[in-house]
């Protein structure tokens, strides 16, 4: 796998991170709870590999 | 046909009408989506009821990539906040040009149209560098509700200039066309209109502040920031997309969310300041959650339009428009729509325009910079007024919102022309796309 690719796997890894920790975080706001996860589904199928 | 596809369409029209009544305008697009997919799986079958998941979850990667220079490109602008190059910039440009007023309103000019054009999101334009910005404008004596015009004019054609423009990136995947070759289409344009705004409503002094005055009243800079750390990330930046072009055959491609992450890492290693970066990273991807949502609920509707068939009626509607009417009619078609449905626009209006346009003999590509000079004066429209509400709040605006937005008239009509003729005549201004490459 060339190394860009892989350094792409890495961010779309961080943002994930990022996006479960402020959805973990989130206390008042359960619409932006939600919002999380659905800009996180993309990035968990291209982790994930899932076509 | 017609009959099942246009009660998709009302249904989806009255879903995202009902929801927008009491929630923010992605959950109205999202609802629109979902309740057309269930609508045309249920009553006609299309798509199969066993597919419609399929299609919900495959739409969110439409805009996959665009989320990923969203998200880098807002933390590299943050860090360089962080860091103080922002009050650098402007505190020096307040204390050398204070008396040249309009290289001045210039260099402000570029200090807000930079992020969005970084990032391209307006909205990132006004976050990261409208407040200060909006500050220096009021201590060179323009009065406030100019000044909120201005910040608004700007940071929308900031979104649509080079090298990130989302309407073009939505308008280009939903076509097939390459975001190749919008950098002078959309630079060159977007510069005279910048020029002439800030000049138009910005070269007229009112008040009496002095220099000094302002000076004391603007954000300190840290110790130890210089020029230099400021616009060593930039020349990265801009450096290895050149390099990229230069070399096509010996740099690999690396992408602008890659790019952004090299010039975020040199940002934040220069900053005179410790920043921490994990909570500046999570306080943003905080921040630009609306925009992001946005953008990947937008895919699920194009996705849900496309299989029910609803982007081909609009497709089709669009091109038995007379064709008059039809360039007419894009000054307020785009601009409301953006103000309804915001990037939604661009992948229900941009891509069938971009689609019968194209096969009238306009050039596609300088057709899609064109309409991209338009979406923007919708961002100052409701329900939401993306970038007017953030103008008027980072630049601490109290009066009515109607009378800011009269302000914004003359650019506004200058704008709408320059877009509609570089449609009408875009033909002729293919050779700006020749030399982009």
């Amino acid at each position: 796998m060339p190394i860009v690719m892989i350094i792409y796997y890495i961010l779309s890894i961080c943002l994930i991170g990022m996006l479960i920790y402020n959805f973990i975080k989130e206390k008042e706001s359960t619409t932006d709870m939600l919002l999380y996860l659905i800009v996180a589904i993309p990035f968990v199928l291209r982790v994930l590999r899932v076509k | 046909m017609y009959f099942q596809i246009m009660i998709v369409l009302l249904s989806m029209v009255i879903a995202y009408a009902v929801t927008k009544w009491k929630y923010p305008v992605e959950w109205s697009i999202l609802s629109a989506a979902v309740v057309g997919g269930i609508i045309g799986s249920v009553l006609f079958s299309t798509p199969p009821i066993r597919e419609l998941f399929r299609h919900l979850v495959e739409g969110t990667s439409t805009y996959m990539d665009i989320v990923l220079v969203f998200t880098t490109a807002t933390i590299f602008m943050a860090i360089v906040k962080e860091s103080g190059g922002v009050d650098y910039v402007i505190r020096a440009t307040i204390k050398h040009f204070y008396n040249r007023r309009i290289i001045a309103l210039l260099i402000l000019m570029f200090i807000i149209l930079v992020p969005g054009a970084l990032t391209g999101a307006g909205s990132v334009s006004c976050l990261v560098v409208g407040a200060p910005v909006a500050l220096a404008l009021v201590y060179l004596g323009i009065p406030r509700v100019k000044v909120t015009a201005i910040i608004f004019i700007l940071a929308g054609l900031s979104a649509a200039a080079p090298p990130v423009n989302i309407w073009a990136m939505i308008t280009c995947a939903g076509t097939a066309i390459p975001y190749v070759g919008f950098e002078l289409p959309l630079a060159i344009p977007i510069l005279i209109l910048s020029i002439f705004t800030v000049l138009f409503l910005g070269y007229k002094k009112e008040g009496d502040t002095t220099l000094e005055k302002a000076l004391q009243d603007m954000p300190k800079v840290p110790e130890g920031m210089t020029i230099w750390k400021v616009v060593l990330p930039f020349l990265f930046f801009f450096g290895m997309i050149i390099v990229e072009r230069i070399w096509p055959f010996s740099i690999p491609v690396m992408g602008l969310p890659l790019e952004f992450t090299i010039a975020a890492i040199i940002a934040l290693v220069l900053s005179p300041t410790k920043i921490k970066i994990i909570q500046l990273s999570l306080d943003t991807v905080k921040r630009l959650l609306p925009l992001l949502a946005t953008v990947i609920i937008v895919g699920i509707l194009q996705q849900v339009m496309t299989v029910t068939g609803v982007r081909g009626l609009l497709s089709y509607t669009v091109i038995t428009i007379p064709i008059t009417l039809l360039f007419i009619s894009l000054a307020f078609v785009l601009p409301i729509s953006e103000g309804i449905l915001t990037y939604g626009a661009a992948a229900l209006f941009g891509i069938p325009l971009t689609w019968y346009f194209d096969s009238i003999g306009l050039h596609a590509t300088v057709v899609i910079a064109g309409m991209s000079l338009l979406y923007p004066l919708g961002d100052g429209l409701p329900p939401t007024a993306l970038i007017g509400r953030l103008s008027v709040m980072v630049s601490e605006y109290k009066g009515n919102y109607l009378n800011f937005l009269k302000q914004t008239w003359v650019p506004w009509l200058v704008i709408t022309i320059v877009g509609i003729l570089m449609i009408v005549y875009s033909s002729h201004l293919s050779f700006l796309v020749e030399w982009s490459k």
